[in-house]
């Protein structure tokens, strides 16, 4: 075994036998499903909020309401359910408010237990219905949008109703929808489900190789920034070439990221066929098919050499990871840009915008993966690749003297000696 | 004898500033040599240079017979000033990973490390993490990472520092059990006693320029030797012994006086206490005092640097 496989083996040791590491592994699938779920498990953690309607139009609109309050399947949450309105009769719609207020206030209890969340006051008015809605909560206009819907509908219905047109008429009016069909010109006939699952199957492996890529490079940047600071870094230059420490080091947090990635693979494909089996297969069809994984790989290699070459020479100048956040701080910020134009690339993978941003070597690698479900032309692909490569492959022959001349310094990092000893190698 | 070592006219300079000038040495194979200087003396870059870290301005440096050192990295053996290891590593682990690096098999560098750990009393912390041990421990552990390859040239940058009395002993038989195996050692120290009683040769280097090369008694040399006389008398008296140079005065016990003056060089001792007896002075003591390597390093230095 060479000693970049032996400085490589030692790393991907080094992390991957730390309790740490697979902590983190796991919560961060656990993060992913806490995010995507939090919606859901708040709204399924608070009890069906209770909603009160008086009704003063004498047009019956609370049958109407009653309605559109319902789940629209067994597995979904009503909006409200609805009660009759505590202290009723009353007098008229002021009447009504005075005596809901401290229901709804939380002050009085509902006769049969609980709290009233919210009530309505339907009132003539200038237009048809006056609607005076009140609740606790003023954000959750869930409740008024479905009472707004379900007047609105009646009011309308009353109106044709009026206007000379039948329930019959009215029924089959409402039926009325065009018939659409999604045609692919690129697949030359309809569009599938599986066309869909491509386009998000590029932008989501572009988000993960942004995601992968920096998790990386950072670790490399820490273990660097650690052996320097402790002065590892010297007897290794006294062991091993410059190539073979960074390689060694590049080859063991890749292999630590490539462990990262299969285990989230893994469990997302596992999730992912459990939930949606059908997604899953189409899924699984696109990344084998066409050479996509291939296409992947080279963007992700690309990437992950260009960035960790980057944080590699940038952590050897550093003795502690505040220094390496003054020249990287800014970096970063540029390098969040991809993640704003990824997202585009769903709808618009074609768009001029993102198909020249795809040539600027720093975002080409999550540009170009994001863009994969548009099948870029071939020539595209070999440039912006090479593009990237011959970019890393600069960035290697400037960050050699550079990550040994960093490797040998002492005393506090200093921007300029960075670019100084850059500065030199193009001298040379 | 073939040299270990040999710079010829090795030069270097970091912009304006020369670090290292015009420096020539050799050392001969499996002899200690003692690289002596004050802070900022250049010991440093020519380790450096040495070790192939760092390229010299000019000059040329030759180590075990090759030009270029990355042809025979597996058999050197390096102690850098600042200690550091993996500090989650065993030291079983980082000992026979870095001998890994300069070619030992896996298997052979574990036994070595387990061998080399229990001879220096490390047996039971071998397989607890480094950042357990105590700095006097992970320092040896760290000489042993240098050593466990058997390297043909050891370079330590300050290999005494920080440790106590015991273990410097111990260091010292370690240094010489590796030149009586035949290993060439070259180490930077600012403890004299330590290369008075382990250098065959010395190398002293003051603003980055070779003050002294030699042997520690031809070092010795360089510093003049001193006369003590001790007892109640008026040091004016002294003024006209013969052989006798600079003198300093203190008190001593009992009203008495104690003078130190310098043998001037070639004077003997024994005509300036015939002289000082027969003025009839009142000394009670009198010590010859055979100069010390630290009195050498100081004269040498003070010399090289008023050039």
């Amino acid at each position: 075994m060479n000693r970049l496989l032996k400085i490589a083996f030692r790393d991907y040791i080094a992390y991957v036998r730390t309790a740490g590491f697979w902590l983190s592994i796991l919560l961060m699938p656990l993060g992913i499903f806490v995010f995507g779920g939090a919606p859901l498990l708040v709204s399924r953690s608070e009890p069906v909020p209770n909603l009160a309607v008086v009704d003063f139009t004498g047009q019956g609109y609370v049958a109407q309401v009653g309605k559109f309050l319902k789940p629209a399947s067994p597995e979904q949450r009503p909006v409200a359910r609805l009660v009759d309105p505590p202290g009723g009769p009353f007098a008229d719609p002021a009447d009504a408010a005075a005596h809901l207020k401290p229901y709804v206030a939380g002050t009085l209890a509902l006769p049969g237990g609980g709290q009233l969340e919210a009530a309505a006051i339907l009132k003539p008015g200038p237009e048809g219905v006056d609607i005076d809605y009140w609740s606790r909560n003023v954000a959750d206009r869930s409740g008024e949008y479905a009472i707004n819907q379900a007047v609105s509908q009646a009011m309308r219905r009353a109106s044709l109703a009026r206007a000379g047109i039948g329930p019959a008429a009215l029924a089959s009016v409402d039926a009325l929808s065009p018939r659409v069909t999604d045609y692919s010109a690129k697949v030359g006939g309809k569009a599938s489900q599986r066309e869909k699952v491509r386009s998000f199957a590029g932008v989501g492996m572009g988000f993960l190789l942004w995601m992968v890529v920096f998790t990386g490079a950072g670790m490399l940047l820490n273990s660097v920034i650690e052996e320097k600071s402790s002065r590892i870094l010297e007897v290794l230059l006294t062991s091993a070439s410059v190539p073979q420490i960074m390689g060694g080091k590049i080859l063991g947090v890749a292999c630590v990221t490539a462990t990262v990635l299969g285990v989230w693979l893994t469990i997302g494909g596992v999730a992912l066929s459990i939930t949606a089996p059908s997604i899953a297969a189409d899924l699984g069809s696109v990344l084998l098919t066409h050479g996509m994984i291939a296409y992947l790989a080279l963007y992700f290699i690309g990437g992950y050499l260009m960035f960790a070459t980057l944080y590699v020479t940038v952590g050897a100048f550093c003795e502690t990871t505040r220094e390496a956040q003054t020249l990287l701080g800014p970096m970063m910020i540029l390098l969040s840009l991809p993640m704003v134009f990824m997202t585009q690339a769903i709808s618009h993978p074609d768009s001029p915008l993102l198909a020249t941003l795809s040539w600027v070597p720093v975002f080409t690698p999550f540009m170009m993966a994001a863009r994969a479900a548009s099948d870029p032309p071939l020539w595209q692909i070999a440039s912006t690749g090479a593009l990237m490569f011959a970019t890393t492959a600069l960035e290697l022959w400037l960050a050699g003297p550079a990550f040994k001349s960093g490797a040998l310094s002492s005393g506090r990092f200093e921007i300029r000696n960075f670019f100084a000893t850059l500065a030199r190698r193009t001298g040379e | 004898m073939q040299a270990a070592l040999e710079l010829e006219s090795v030069t270097k300079r970091y912009g304006d500033f020369e670090a290292v000038r015009d420096l020539s040495f050799q050392v001969q194979s499996g002899k200690i040599l003692g690289f002596l200087g004050p802070n900022g003396a250049g010991k440093t870059s020519t380790i450096r240079m040495i070790l192939g870290l760092i390229a010299p301005t000019s000059g040329t440096v030759t180590v075990l017979g090759a030009h270029d050192v990355c042809q025979v990295r597996d058999r050197i053996g390096f102690l850098p000033e600042e200690r550091g290891l993996y500090r989650r590593m065993t030291p079983v682990a980082a000992i026979s990973f870095l001998a890994g690096l300069k070619g030992v098999p896996m298997a052979e560098g574990r036994r070595r490390a387990n061998k080399m750990l229990d001879e220096q009393g490390l047996g039971e912390a071998k397989d607890r993490q480094i950042r357990s041990l105590s700095k006097g421990m992970a320092q040896k552990v760290q000489l042993l990472s240098a050593l466990a390859h058997e390297p043909d040239l050891v370079l330590l940058d300050e290999p005494f520092s920080g440790l106590d009395p015991v273990n410097q002993q111990s260091l010292e038989t370690l240094i010489k059990g590796l030149a009586a195996r035949g290993a060439t050692v070259v180490f930077s120290t600012h403890v004299m006693q330590h290369a008075e009683r382990l250098c065959d040769q010395v190398v002293l280097l003051a603003n980055g320029r070779k003050v002294f090369d030699g042997t520690v008694d031809q070092a010795r040399s360089a510093a003049p030797r001193s006369l003590i006389l001790e007892g109640v008398f008026d040091p004016a008296a002294l003024a006209g012994l013969p052989g006798l140079g600079e003198r300093t005065v203190e008190a001593a016990d009992e009203g008495a006086i104690r003078v130190t003056a310098t043998l001037l060089p070639g004077a003997p001792a024994q005509a300036a206490l015939v002289a000082a007896f027969g003025l009839g002075l009142d000394i009670r003591r009198f010590e010859l005092r055979e100069p010390h390597l630290h009195d050498a390093f100081i004269v040498l230095t003070n010399a090289g640097g008023s050039e």
